[in-house]
């Protein structure tokens, strides 16, 4: 099999011939660190955002000979907004979000063109354009057809409290102003359907849909507030990217139980990160296995971090005997590599993956 | 309690701004004391609902206007107060060096004030001499850390171990996604909470202000 057959055979909850290795994302740095096993040709260590042209470039060539040495079985893609710079820590994107730059992960948004909702009206919407696309186009040009292409797009709660650039504000409308949040939320999804369709147009196989809707206590809205304000928008985004031959997981952090099932109705066919300090993926794969694909799980908090690599090798052989019998896995860190995970870690990772994740499993 | 206090306990507990401000100044005009209109609804409505919180019976949204209309009622509260020392304690708040997220912080900043302290937010992304620095200048009761990612977590021991030298006996709280009490109880922090409304309930034990 092909890396990306064994992807969508796995997010169609199928066995494949063996447990894919995928990524939600890499850090700019963890990039430059695993490129160092492989090739000289490195970028200096700064956030994307700070690169010249040709840093980027190398950055993005670094990265696709990363997924190349260690055979990954998809890589993801994310869109890149035409920016300009406010200042030394902040940029502008198309939306007129003010994102502040970081360099231990990506930029948030802390500047809206939203400070209230009569400010609805006036805003002018951006629309997605190929060349936000160009790490999807250069991916699939660098890798080819053999591998599994995600687009990471954050979904309508995150692309909604990005305009107001704050998620605290957001939820205080849930109460406030249920109204303008339904408004709000209209107005990225019309945006986040059209970035599907340009995702589709320009072969991607996968959307993950980012932005976290629960911390590690619970979610961050109440399930009815999920189900009015969140569900019917990713029920639409989840039955475009399908129309458009795509398959969509969600990404959430923290503890997600109590909406699990709206995820399902939803129409989500994959579900990552699977974070291991709150949710138990046993739990996980055997009340939602038969109807979603799981993704993750291998700790990115202390594990990839502070572990050896003999740890993270056991980690990996328990969590694939107890998710990946019967197909529907798709082995990940419970996040991305960022700056703080050892690269040994993560090599440690992908070999216990090839070394126990080979079916029928057979992990005692 | 009289009914007036009730109406203006609901009135926070469901986020009513306007009703909690005008329920305040009712209460200070029929003579209530402004300590009692605080102790007796305002701080038990803020109790309340970070309980329910706590239990997953109520949300952030719920936090989040709740506490914008104890926001509302302290400001006419306030001026009445004439002085009176009421808070609880202070404490300077910030995120560590490296990282940008706020939410966090601002719940727990929220739960404190809404439980009695004064809180002063140094921001995100604050670098350990900032930390050290603004100990200095506002001597707080309580310093709080916060952190949403395990790499940035690690300036937390960095950060105790700056202050601690400018006062050993600094009580300095830490939380956030990553950090665990094993990992507070590690780098020596005087406390630990899991989520916003029970690092306000930590503050009041480390001083030792009731539970």
């Amino acid at each position: 099999m092909t890396g990306r057959e064994r992807m969508l055979t796995a997010l169609r909850r199928g066995e494949p011939d063996r447990v894919p290795v995928w990524e939600m994302a890499f850090n700019e740095e963890s990039i430059i660190k695993l490129g160092a096993f492989f090739t000289d040709d490195l970028p200096p260590v700064k956030s994307a955002q700070k690169m010249s042209m040709e840093e980027k470039v190398k950055l993005l060539n670094t990265l696709f000979t990363v997924a190349r040495e260690l055979e990954l079985d998809g890589l993801t893609s994310i869109t890149l907004l035409g920016t300009e710079a406010v200042d030394e820590e902040h940029v502008r994107d198309g939306w007129g979000r003010i994102l502040r730059i970081s360099e231990e992960g990506e930029a948030t948004a802390v500047g809206g063109p939203v400070s209230e909702p009569s400010d609805l009206r006036a805003v002018k919407p951006y629309h997605p354009q190929q060349t936000d696309f160009l790490m999807l186009l250069a991916s699939k040009g660098n890798l080819g057809e053999d591998y599994a292409q995600v687009l990471v797009q954050p979904g309508p709660f995150r692309e909604s409290w990005s305009l107001l650039g704050s998620m605290e504000k957001l939820l205080y409308y849930y109460v406030r102003n249920p109204g303008f949040v339904k408004d709000l939320a209209r107005l990225v999804t019309d945006y986040i359907l059209e970035v599907v369709d340009m995702a589709a147009d320009l072969g991607a196989d996968v959307i993950a849909l980012d932005g976290d809707l629960a911390f590690s206590q619970s979610t961050l809205m109440s399930p009815a507030q999920y189900e009015e304000f969140v569900f019917p928008f990713h029920r639409e985004i989840t039955e475009h990217a399908h129309r458009r031959g795509m398959l969509i997981i969600k990404h959430s952090d923290g503890n997600m139980w109590p909406i699990m099932d709206g995820l399902v109705d939803a129409g989500f066919d994959g579900f990552h990160p699977v974070q291991p300090q709150c949710m138990d993926i046993g739990e996980v794969k055997a009340r939602y296995g038969d109807r979603l694909c799981i993704l993750g799980n291998i700790d990115c908090t202390y594990l990839l971090p502070f572990g050896s690599p003999e740890e993270v090798e056991e980690t990996v052989k328990e969590t694939i005997r107890v998710a990946a019998p019967g197909g529907g896995y798709v082995i990940s860190s419970s996040n991305s590599i960022h700056p703080g995970c050892k690269p040994e870690n993560y090599l440690a990772l992908v070999r216990a993956a090839r070394k126990y994740g080979v079916y029928p499993i057979s992990v005692d | 309690m009289s009914e007036i206090l009730e109406d203006l306990k609901r009135a926070i507990m469901q986020g009513e701004e306007e009703q909690s401000a005008e329920l305040v100044g009712r209460a200070l005009e029929t003579g209530l004391s402004p300590r009692a209109i605080l102790e007796e609804a305002m701080m038990p409505a803020m109790e309340e609902i970070g309980e329910r919180f706590s239990r997953n019976e109520a949300f952030i949204p719920e936090l989040i206007v709740a506490a914008a209309a104890m926001e509302r009622g302290m400001e006419v509260l306030q001026p009445a107060l004439s002085g009176e020392e009421v808070a609880r304690g202070l404490v300077v708040l910030g995120t560590v060096h490296g990282d940008i997220h706020s939410i966090g912080k601002n719940l727990v900043r929220m739960c404190l004030e809404g439980s009695g302290f004064r809180v002063v937010d140094i921001g995100e992304d604050v670098p350990t001499e900032r930390f050290v620095e603004a100990y200095r200048e506002h001597r707080p009761d309580i310093l709080g850390l916060s952190a949403l990612l395990s790499s940035t977590m690690q300036r937390m021991p960095e950060v105790i171990e700056a202050v601690r030298a400018e006062d050993p006996s600094a009580l300095i709280m830490v939380g956030g996604a990553p950090v665990t009490q094993d990992f507070a109880d590690r780098i020596g922090a005087s406390g630990y909470a899991p989520n916003a409304f029970e690092a306000a309930v930590k503050a009041r034990e480390l001083l030792g202000t009731g539970g």
